[in-house]
């Protein structure tokens, strides 16, 4: 009786302990929280903060305000060795990286750019600094990738239109950001006749001296000069104490 | 589009133009086997400095060329302009075959 009863009774427990576990084991339901209200790690977003869509964004975000130079391309139907090897070859040009951007995704950055959040939902006072006409936007259509240097530096840009050349009609330089100004192709190409920085710095000394002889420079110097010697002074004095 | 019938090709456009995206979007369709088979490409990027217009020639196989300014044309209306004629060489090669 008691084994018949208890494995009855057995028997019900093992049926409701099966359902709890099924219970437990159950996935957490879906996020129904509306767009702009969902927070995690402390931030607002319009789409998930865990999406890639808000990745890219904050990628675009780092790229452009990080990189000092950022060019942009227009690709022609890259196959898989192509697009390895230019990356390869841009990689060699001082440290440069090649992404192949998502156009919508980039014009929410540029016309979010003034926003602090990018990815935030548009408040009333944000409205005011939307860059409706950002001079990079006319460029995101069709398929765009950009070129990223870390520092400005137009022998990178020489040597970045020489490896277009290789690669014949299947990349295009089509525009850029330079220390924070837009430039057009032809603006680029002057850009990258230049000489590179520390030249150009040996030369503009160079002239100064030539043009006043020697004393601007000097006068020019004359402050950093006496502070180190005035410092200079005082730590001889001390040590000597 | 039908690119297959294409033997030369000249794009020429300025990228902040309003031509832009119809160019680009022509030169994105020919797909990368056909440059290895043979078919020229030439694009020229334009300043707003010059004079030149922009414009799009493909020379065919049969050595008929159709010169179109994008600047006022969607790409689907350029991919028609140039399908016509490609539809009539397609048509030619079937009946050579049969």
């Amino acid at each position: 009786m008691v084994r018949n009863g208890g494995g009855g009774l057995l028997g019900a427990r093992r049926y409701a302990t099966a359902d709890v576990s099924r219970r437990v084991l159950r996935f957490p339901p879906a996020v129904t929280a509306k767009p702009g209200k969902l927070k995690r790690h402390g931030r607002n977003t319009v789409k998930p903060v865990d999406s890639r869509k808000t990745f890219l964004v904050d990628l675009y975000k780092y790229l452009m305000e990080s990189q000092k130079m950022v060019i942009l391309l227009h690709y022609n139907n890259l196959t898989k060795v192509e697009d390895h090897s230019f990356r390869y070859r841009v990689g060699s040009i001082n440290q440069g990286k090649f992404y192949q951007i998502r156009n919508n995704l980039f014009q929410v950055y540029l016309k979010n750019s003034r926003r602090q959040d990018p990815c935030a939902p548009l408040t009333l006072k944000d409205k005011s600094l939307l860059q409706w006409n950002h001079p990079l936007l006319p460029l995101l259509c069709g398929p765009t990738a950009i070129v990223t240097f870390k520092e400005t530096d137009p022998t990178a840009i020489a040597k970045l239109v020489k490896l277009l050349a290789t690669m014949g009609d299947k990349l295009l330089m089509i525009g850029g950001q330079i220390d924070g100004e837009v430039m057009t192709n032809a603006q680029l190409l002057q850009f990258s006749k230049l000489p590179s920085m520390p030249q150009m710095q040996a030369q503009l000394v160079n002239h100064l001296q030539l043009l006043a002889g020697g004393h601007l420079t000097q006068t020019l110097e004359a402050n950093y000069r006496n502070l180190y010697l005035t410092l200079k002074s005082h730590s001889d004095n001390i040590s000597k104490e | 589009m039908i690119t297959k019938y294409f033997n030369k090709v000249l794009v020429r456009f300025n990228p902040f133009g309003k031509e832009a995206k119809t160019s680009r979007l022509f030169l994105a369709s020919i797909p990368p086997s056909q440059r290895l088979t043979g078919t020229k490409i030439q694009s020229e990027i334009l300043n707003e400095g010059t004079d030149k217009e922009p414009l799009i020639r493909v020379i065919f196989k049969d050595k008929k060329e159709i010169e179109v300014n994008p600047s006022n044309l969607s790409f689907q209306e350029l991919a028609n302009a140039f399908e016509s004629h490609s539809n009539k060489l397609r048509l030619r090669e079937l009946i050579e075959r049969q």
